[in-house]
């Protein structure tokens, strides 16, 4: 028997993530006997990044527990058939056109940590259309940052179908956003997994994970790269958010906000946005030269 | 000993494969006493994994003071640097503070334990 879900119109906000695990919730207690899933979009009006990103890993994770999921293609309004071809989704689901340039940042699914195509991907596709001015210099700084993001996926999750990633540039909004997705065990979970932080919340584990210099790996020094990202998002002043089991955290203007979420998603969700504007950026190490490095 | 980053790294010197690589291929000159010059001409991006494996782990077995004369860092663009900093700062306090190792030596023992 085939099972039928809707997908709901997905904004940027933090109610859009919430459908969206509502969604992936019903859909991992299904019998894995019942995954024969039909997605269709007669109730979307629009959906951004996080939902094309999100919807791409779904159906991966549905099909990695055996199950098969049909589009109704027919469905989607023009707008979004048009945005889903431009940024590669109908794509990668067969539906034949090849994704061409345009506000959207092209949806990939990344197997393994190939860091040549995901940097590619950070600095031509996502920084390298002239959304953001800043200089090549600064646009290899943000592109360092964010490949941090990957690396903690490949290193940490342990996600059995690889990272998702979509992006978009809204210009009524002027930011430019990216959100990356791995189906794995989760922040909290891979924290609790050190004896010292088994008593921990999720909330206390998110923010374990996100002090300098705490890991969960102890083979060399290590812990840095959530941190670093923390710290780029507040000096460029942008919104980083992460949903990683049952916890939340975003950060923005300096402030980090932590909330604990009705669902417990297995995986992380991190969705990045930047303010497209010269002002708010600056390069806090421009000064810097090798002189400075003192062991 | 002249080493030419890029020839491991390419663009990216954002991952802990190439950053170990790095290690591997340099650690024995500074045991030895040697001067190593790290030259990062071409190698744009940067990311701390890549830095704790090539530089940070080197505080585990050689003193600040001797890495201060003996390794020398040319071409680095600043914002490898600003990673590069942090990595250092977190390696000597993670390799050098008794308390912290010893804490972090309790914790890989009883993780061990647990299996």
């Amino acid at each position: 028997m085939t099972t039928r879900f809707s997908i709901p119109t997905i904004w940027i906000g933090y109610e859009d993530f919430n459908k969206l695990f509502e969604i992936w919730e019903q859909i991992s207690k299904l019998p894995l006997t019942d995954l024969d899933i039909e997605l269709d979009f007669e109730s979307c009006k629009f959906l951004s990044h996080n939902g094309v990103s999100f919807l791409g890993g779904l159906v991966h994770f549905i099909e990695s527990r055996g199950g098969k999921v049909t589009f109704a293609w027919h469905t989607l309004r023009p707008k979004i058939h048009m945005n889903l071809a431009q940024n590669g989704f109908l794509h990668h689901f067969s539906q034949g056109l090849e994704p061409w340039d345009g506000n959207s940042i092209s949806y990939r699914r990344d197997c393994n940590h190939d860091k040549s195509e995901i940097m590619e991907y950070l600095l031509d596709k996502w920084l390298g259309k002239g959304w953001l001015y800043v200089s090549k210099q600064l646009r290899d700084a943000i592109a360092g940052q964010v490949s941090e993001i990957y690396g903690n996926a490949f290193e940490h999750s342990d996600s059995k179908i690889g990272v998702f990633s979509c992006g978009q540039y809204y210009p009524q909004r002027k930011c430019l956003e990216l959100s990356v997705i791995d189906f794995g065990i989760g922040i909290p979970t891979k924290v609790r997994t050190l004896p010292t932080n088994s008593h921990f919340s999720s909330e206390d584990a998110l923010m374990w994970a996100l002090e300098f210099g705490n890991s969960t790996i102890m083979d060399v020094s290590r812990g840095l790269g959530l941190n670093l990202l923390k710290e780029f998002i507040n000096f460029s002043q942008g919104t980083l958010r992460i949903f990683s089991n049952d916890s939340y955290v975003k950060i923005e203007d300096n402030k980090v906000i932590y909330k604990k979420q009705t669902i417990n998603f297995s995986g992380t969700f991190i969705n990045i946005s930047l303010k497209c504007n010269e002002d708010y950026y600056c390069l806090a190490s421009e000064n810097l030269d090798a002189s400075s490095i003192r062991f | 000993m002249l080493c030419k980053v890029y020839e491991i790294t390419g663009k990216f010197a954002t991952d802990s494969d190439s950053g170990q690589d790095l290690y591997e291929m340099i650690y024995p000159h500074l045991e030895k006493g040697e001067a190593v010059q790290l030259d990062f001409t071409n190698v744009a991006v940067f990311a701390s994994a890549f830095f704790n494996y090539a530089i940070g782990q080197l505080l585990q077995h050689i003193k600040s003071e001797d890495l201060n004369r003996l390794l020398d860092f040319k071409e680095i663009p600043p914002t490898g640097l600003n990673v590069l900093k942090r990595v250092i700062d977190n390696a000597k306090h993670y390799y050098a503070d008794p308390q912290y190792q010893k804490a972090v030596d309790t914790v890989v023992e009883e993780y061990a334990a647990s299996f």
